[in-house]
């Protein structure tokens, strides 16, 4: 009985997940064709191995340096937000009372606003300091970011036994010194799961780069596979690889991080 | 000397009552002060990056302020007014609700199932996660612009291309303006379901599975077991699921913008699109501001009425 369920649950699902992995199986498959192979036979696997079109990517469209401009904006950004969202929240554990409440109400606005209400005053704002089509500019606009940081740590700080910030207290340490010496290491799980969620967040974004940047040389992947669609409408091949190519990192990335991906959406949800 | 005994005594005996509340106090107050020098930065990104933006978007959204006049005027209600008589914003209006409402239920449909499966053992279970969750992985943006090769209206599109050997005329998928729409909500639901899945999978892996053996010597049936022991149960992931994918939905820019541009016409523009194109192409910021205080509004309100709904549902069920 319960073995007949579950090849039926296999004879169902199995390949509907192929049908959900078409999508990606199409794009790959055809970054090794040409043109008149992809036009006449989209789904077939490739006759011969043809690397042109990687090659032809990496010749005409700088690739490295908008990996390298997403690759500076991400850093940057998740080490900014992850310090003002874990100093916040330490800073409201141990000050408490009428601070922690103030704070506290004040981030629960922030977290209900979306981005977009603020983005045109922000743009302004952007543009009078001279931020806009500026990587730093877009590393400011996802400072936003440190109030989820905040909420997750906070969270997970909560848990932790008072004690252990206290006996460093004991010992003479200043907030300063516990704060980086104590607190840090002790939420390395939670800064590492927020940083992987923080990390895929500001890597795929497209609105913020698509808004802010213009000049060519400072864009971020996804926007360059966005704006070289104009460029390649007639020659599919070329854009699949390009689209395969800013895929990787990525995909990589998850690989890596998948186990703090799983279990953070456990935690989180969970928790929440 | 005996004066100075009694005078001494209760010095000698207060501080051993006070010592422990003055030195907490003192603590305290210098905690307190380095409390503050933490909570500065968020306050500084709450202020720079939330507070002032949205007191200019209240502020333009009563001016008819454009960028570059400096003579600004109070206009009232003027781009409420006018928001409602721009057939584009009313669109845009229409097509985010639907897209919030459509996928936020097709989403839930089949995520909850999904998950009770992958709850299962059952023989390629690993594969069949992963690939549900993988299009959680690359960004929307990307995915959309693969699915505009997909669904492309000329032959050549695979969509076209399978249907054309079969012998169905190339669909004009993306070119029509209802079409256009149901592609981009069935594209959103094909990209979240897993991610979803995985979420009420969390949930369901973290209920004691007595629970379970139990309702099953009751003899209750599949069906009686959902209804009244799964589906209370995963009430508070139904909850976050649906908070994210209705604010989600309402927020959404980067799947339809890629996919179709917002076309054809206004048939798949979201108001996001509508901000930006006002307040940042053609600097009609009172207008963008309007609409974005607007936006901020119908955010707020479905956050709160799905908390207080969500609330009702524990209640009932608890």
């Amino acid at each position: 009985m319960k073995s007949s369920r579950g090849i039926l649950l296999s004879v169902l699902l199995v390949p509907l997940a192929c049908l959900v992995a078409l999508p990606f199986y199409y794009i790959v498959v055809n970054t090794l064709k040409t043109q008149p192979e992809t036009a006449a036979q989209p789904l077939a696997l490739p006759t011969s191995l043809y690397l042109d079109n990687y090659i032809e990517v990496f010749r005409d469209i700088p690739v490295l340096q908008s990996f390298l401009n997403t690759l500076y904006v991400t850093v940057l950004s998740i080490a900014i937000m992850l310090l003002i969202g874990s100093m916040a929240a330490f800073g409201v554990l141990i000050g408490r009372g009428r601070l922690a409440s103030i704070v506290g109400v004040i981030l629960v606005i922030a977290f209900v606003v979306p981005g977009q209400a603020t983005l045109v005053p922000l743009y302004r704002m952007l543009a009078g300091v001279e931020l806009v089509d500026s990587l730093n500019g877009l590393v400011v606009m996802y400072a936003c970011g440190s109030i989820f940081c905040y909420f997750l740590i906070i969270g997970y700080m909560r848990s932790l036994p008072t004690e252990l910030f206290e006996a460093a207290r004991i010992d003479g340490a200043g907030p300063f010194r516990v704060y980086w010496s104590i607190a840090l290491p002790l939420i390395r799980p939670i800064l590492v799961t927020v940083g992987v969620f923080q990390t895929m967040w500001v890597w795929n974004d497209f609105i913020t780069p698509n808004v802010f940047i213009n000049s060519p040389q400072k864009q971020t992947l996804v926007l360059q596979v966005y704006t070289a669609v104009g460029e390649f409408t007639t020659n599919w091949p070329v854009f699949m690889t390009l689209t395969v190519i800013a895929l990787i990192p990525m995909v990589v990335f998850f690989v890596f991080a998948q186990r703090q991906i799983v279990s953070g959406l456990v935690n989180g949800s969970v928790k929440g | 000397m005996a004066d100075v005994a009694t005078t001494q005594r209760p010095i000698l005996v207060e501080p051993t009552v006070m010592a422990p509340r003055v030195i907490p106090r003192l603590r305290r107050r210098r905690d307190g002060f380095a409390a503050a020098w933490f909570v500065l930065p968020i306050l500084v990104v709450f202020v720079v990056l939330y507070l002032i933006p949205l007191g200019q978007s209240l502020y333009y959204s009563f001016t008819n302020y454009n960028g570059y006049s400096p003579d600004v005027k109070l206009v009232g209600f003027d781009n409420y007014v006018r928001i409602f008589r721009d057939s584009s914003m009313l669109s845009a209006l229409g097509f985010t609700l639907a897209y919030a409402i459509l996928t936020t239920l097709l989403v839930t449909v089949f995520a909850i199932p999904l998950a009770l499966a992958l709850n299962r053992r059952f023989v390629g279970r690993a594969f069949v996660r992963s690939v549900f969750f993988f299009p959680a992985v690359p960004s929307v943006a990307v995915l959309g612009l693969v699915w505009t090769f997909i669904l492309s209206p000329l032959g050549s599109g695979v969509i076209n291309s399978v249907l054309g050997a079969i012998g169905v005329a190339p669909i004009p998928w993306l070119a029509d303006e209802t079409l256009a729409q149901i592609s981009v909500i069935l594209v959103a639901v094909w990209a979240q379901t897993g991610w979803h899945a995985m979420l009420y999978l969390a949930y369901l892996q973290s209920i004691p599975s007595d629970i379970f053996e139990a309702s099953k010597l009751d003899g209750a049936c599949p069906w009686q077991e959902f209804r009244s022991l799964t589906l209370p149960l995963l009430t508070p992931a139904i909850t976050v699921s649906q908070l994210l994918l209705l604010t989600g939905g309402l927020k959404v820019f980067d799947l339809p913008f890629t996919l179709t541009h917002g076309g054809p016409g206004f048939a798949t523009r979201t108001l996001t699109q509508s901000i930006i194109e006002n307040g940042i192409a053609q600097s009609d910021i009172g207008k963008a501001s309007a609409l974005s205080v607007l936006f901020l509004l119908a955010v707020g309100a479905v956050i709160a009425l799905q908390l207080v709904l969500s609330r009702r549902i524990e209640e009932r069920y608890s």
